[in-house]
């Protein structure tokens, strides 16, 4: 009976999900079986090339970056913004959002003007005296994790807003009335009862940033190309859909494997986390 | 509010939503037009409305850049639209996958009024209804000696002030071109040699763009004072960098043609036709001048020095351009992509 | 009485803070310029790039368009997301551990390739009209953040208390709605802004299932900086920002004040 009710609610979701993805990008990624130099000669081509592994490593570099620090600060702002009284919680929430909401082309013009040769960075710190020269920020790895964690902090925050307000306040306090440091407390109720919201923001996050390319084309371009932007690339210019659902096939054993670490990380943590 | 009531609310709005999302019927004849999409008003003022009045139909877009709406024309197997402007590169690789259906001339009196480059530019599959170049865009105040030649980019004083169109834009392939000639060799035989120039060329590149306005953003926050860019991207620039100028180079600018093709399984295409030559009209083509839309494609558009100083007009100009092959370019192009990444991605 | 929330994590807050909301001065300022082109700080101040919004027809139009497909995209995700994520959390036992994945599966598959399937298969496969394949598009990409997102506010939710209310006679549907939702409200509400957000702002997905006659407001942006250099893709920005806040200020009144009274 339980499994009958449990399949019933799940059903429409994952009928919607297997039949409009599975089903589809299923037969796309199989035309890449199908090339006749042989089964698997796409993936060869791809892991035969040192540049295309390169991108691959670097894809993979960033996006583990940006969710390392972004599953970080998202997780401290949160807590602090959960705490905070009623009125400034929910500008404070509602304040997370608008980076989400800038399009793509003005956002990097803003990282133009914070970092480029002569923007406001650059200005100060010369200004203040500590260097001589602009310093050459743009178009860098570490260009591409700021512009990508300036899109994944939110994302983090209001994913864990939901989890930490359920996080029962009389347990916090029973914690400290049995004489936990309030860093204990952190660490062995708060931490662990985040754990699910932790790991649902560090997937969101992590694949979001893997996949991500109008992000890396803007503020990397060529010299930090992306899998997204290789994809793009194959598919968008060279019309090349073998290549790019290749590129695309391995983007998603990659994601997929890193997220069951993470899950398997979870499991540790918190036992009761799915 | 209670969540009941919440849930009903969205569920009006939705169906709501849905309803008036629903395409409009057309009635009578329409034609469906795949286009960029941008200068709306004036098209529409200038182009859509008078051939709306004359021809009696209706007319819907699709917009988008060439490779969405190219693309998108693939998959449906040449149907869904009757009719597809596209920059030469891409209406070339189009032809060579057989999406586009041959083009008769005869349908199109006004063709004769074209320049001779612009009548059949790709072996019968459609003409070309304006014309652009690519040259160079250099800001004269920060670059102190003058540019005259392609060679110049290479010179030492534009290290680090230079941007190149990225190898995936209209004018990108043709950077390797412009190194074969810097290098001496025919970079299609000799691939090497000319990416050997382009490697070259390396330091003194800030950064490649994709897009228009990221190039103006480039120059106008002063990342660069150099570009190998289109000649409809210098006003903006100016407006940013008033200082900004076309260089006048002695051996010859790249002449880019957008062309109009009619796909193979268009409804419509006597529609199609109708249009094609309506814009290829000397009226058509001398409004669409004047009001900042194409430069002229035809020979008898008569325009001001201040009117034609943002387009690619007049004969001798026009005779002056170099012209791309773009069947051997799309041929090599998938290879110059995977070079020129692994030379500026390392 | 709350412990008190250490000064440092608030000064941290407040710097992470302002990380966020700088680059969207620098926005609202080149959306104000007086210029042609992008600018900071702005030379001279002007609306006249909020009134060219309305003059460009690819803007009123998406705008509409990409407005309606949020609404509808999000109230079905949350539709059928909120009972699979109650069944993932209530039933985990009876169901398999691999269910929770396949709800994840949207956002692992680049969604370029998604777009392409779906018109591959769907649009052109099956016939389907244009808006309804978007919408599914729209849906799909959304459907990982009502499940994952509610699924997480359910883990720490303590079921013994719908269980006690059945069985003191409460019908179960009547028992989610009055027992188990307001409870997990704050995982709704989030989902609900994350899924409308990203289908405002989504490229990849739509870039191919827009069609004659339906574009949607991201990619008319794109098609505009494309020519136009102007500071309208700024003031673009902003409006829908405005707007954004809008929406989710109305939907955190109707659900209740939950923010103020949690």
């Amino acid at each position: 009976m339980k499994r009958f009710a449990g399949w019933l609610l799940a059903a429409p979701a994952t009928a919607l999900v297997v039949l409009c993805l599975l089903v589809p990008v299923a037969a796309t990624i199989a035309t890449t079986f199908g090339e006749a130099k042989g089964v698997f000669s796409p993936y060869i081509a791809f892991f035969g090339s040192g540049f295309r592994r390169n991108v691959l490593w670097r894809t993979l570099e960033i996006s583990l970056a940006t969710t390392a620090i972004s599953v970080v600060v998202g997780f401290l702002t949160a807590y602090v913004v959960v705490r905070s009284p009623g009125r400034i919680k929910s500008i404070l929430i509602i304040a997370a959002v608008f980076p989400l909401l800038t399009g793509v082309v003005v956002r990097s013009f803003a990282w133009l003007i914070l970092l480029g040769k002569n923007g406001i960075i650059n200005d100060f710190l010369t200004w203040v005296g500590i260097i001589a020269e602009p310093l050459s920020m743009l178009y860098t790895q570490g260009a591409v994790i700021v512009a990508m964690v300036y899109l994944f902090v939110p994302l983090m925050i209001l994913t864990l807003v939901g989890v930490l307000e359920n996080i029962p306040d009389d347990v916090v306090q029973a914690s400290a009335s049995l004489g936990a440091t309030p860093a204990a407390t952190f660490r062995q109720v708060i931490f662990p009862l985040a754990v699910p919201g932790l790991i649902v923001g560090a997937v969101l996050v992590f694949t979001g940033s893997f996949t991500s390319y109008a992000t890396p084309q803007l503020l990397g371009g060529e010299r930090q190309m992306m899998m997204g932007t290789l994809m793009y690339q194959r598919a968008m210019v060279s019309f090349d859909w073998v290549g790019a659902s290749t590129v695309a096939a391995i983007m998603v054993v990659v994601t997929v494997a890193v997220v069951l670490v993470m899950a398997r990380v979870a499991r540790r943590l918190n036992p009761m986390a799915t | 509010m209670k969540l009941g009531s919440f849930l009903s609310i969205l569920g009006s709005v939705g169906v709501a939503a849905l309803l008036s999302a629903a395409p409009a019927r057309a009635e009578g004849k329409t034609l469906t037009i795949s286009w960029w999409g941008f200068n709306g008003e004036k098209l529409t003022q200038f182009q859509v409305d008078p051939f709306k009045q004359k021809c009696g139909c209706e007319i819907v877009f699709e917009t988008g850049n060439n490779a969405d709406r190219l693309n998108k024309v693939k998959i449906r197997d040449g149907a869904g639209v009757d009719l597809i402007y596209l920059t030469d590169a891409y209406s070339q690789l189009g032809i060579d996958d057989g999406l586009f259906q041959k083009f008769d001339a005869s349908k199109v009196p006004n063709l004769a009024g074209s320049y001779d480059l612009g009548k059949d530019p790709q072996g019968g599959y459609g003409p070309a209804y304006t014309i652009g170049r690519v040259g160079i865009i250099y800001d004269p105040t920060k670059i102190k000696t003058p540019i005259t030649s392609w060679n110049d980019i290479w010179r030492d004083d534009v290290k680090g002030q230079l941007s190149l169109p990225g190898i995936t834009t209209t004018a990108g392939p043709m950077m390797v071109l412009i190194a074969g000639a810097h290098a001496g060799v025919d970079p299609y035989a000799d691939e090497d040699g000319a990416f050997k120039a382009v490697e070259e060329l390396k330091p003194s590149v800030v950064k490649s763009y994709n897009t228009g306005s990221e190039l103006v953003n480039l120059f106008s926050t002063g990342e660069i004072s150099v570009a190998v860019a289109q000649d409809f991207t210098l006003a903006q620039i100016q407006a940013a960098v008033p200082t900004a100028v076309w260089a006048d180079i002695s051996d010859g600018a790249y002449a880019t043609l957008n062309t109009v093709n009619i796909p193979k399984g268009a409804a419509n295409p006597d529609l199609a036709y109708e249009w094609i030559n309506f814009l290829l009209s000397p009226e058509i083509q001398q409004v669409s001048a004047e009001n900042g839309i194409d430069a002229p494609i035809a020979k008898d558009v008569k325009l001001t020095p201040d009117q034609a100083k943002q387009w690619t007009y007049g004969a001798d100009m026009i005779a002056s351009l170099r012209q791309v092959d773009y069947t051997k370019l799309n041929a090599a192009k998938q290879g110059w992509i995977d070079r020129w990444n692994e030379v500026f991605g390392q | 009485m709350k412990p008190r929330t250490s000064p440092f994590l608030i000064a941290f807050a407040a710097l992470v803070y302002i990380f966020l909301v700088g680059p969207l001065v620098i926005v609202l300022g080149a959306a104000l310029s007086d210029t042609t082109y992008l600018t900071f700080p702005p030379h001279g101040l002007s609306l006249r790039w909020f009134e060219k919004i309305f003059e460009v027809g690819a803007f009123r139009t998406t705008f509409v368009t990409s407005f309606q497909l949020a609404f509808l995209a999000t109230a079905l995700a949350l539709l059928i997301g909120i009972p699979a994520a109650y069944a993932l959390n209530r039933y985990r036992i009876a169901l398999p551990s691999w269910l929770s994945t396949v709800f994840v599966l949207p956002i692992l598959v680049p969604e370029i390739v998604l777009g392409f399937s779906l018109l591959k298969s769907v649009t052109v496969g099956a016939g389907a009209p244009i808006f309804p394949t978007l919408l599914i598009g729209h849906t799909l990409i959304v459907l990982p953040y009502a499940v994952r997102v509610v699924s997480a506010s359910l883990a720490s939710f303590d079921f013994s208390v719908e269980e006690a209310a059945i069985s003191l006679g409460s019908p179960p549907v009547k028992t989610f709605l009055t027992i188990v939702l307001p409870n997990i409200r704050s995982g709704v509400i989030a989902a609900f802004i994350l899924a409308f957000i990203t289908s405002i702002n989504d490229v990849s997905t739509s870039l191919f299932l827009t069609g004659p006659g339906i574009s949607t407001l991201p990619i008319a942006i794109l098609a505009y900086v494309e020519q136009y250099f102007d500071p309208t893709v700024a003031s673009v920005s902003v409006l829908l920002m405005l707007l954004t806040v809008a929406v989710m200020a109305i939907v955190e009144r109707t659900l209740g004040l939950t923010f103020l009274t949690k």
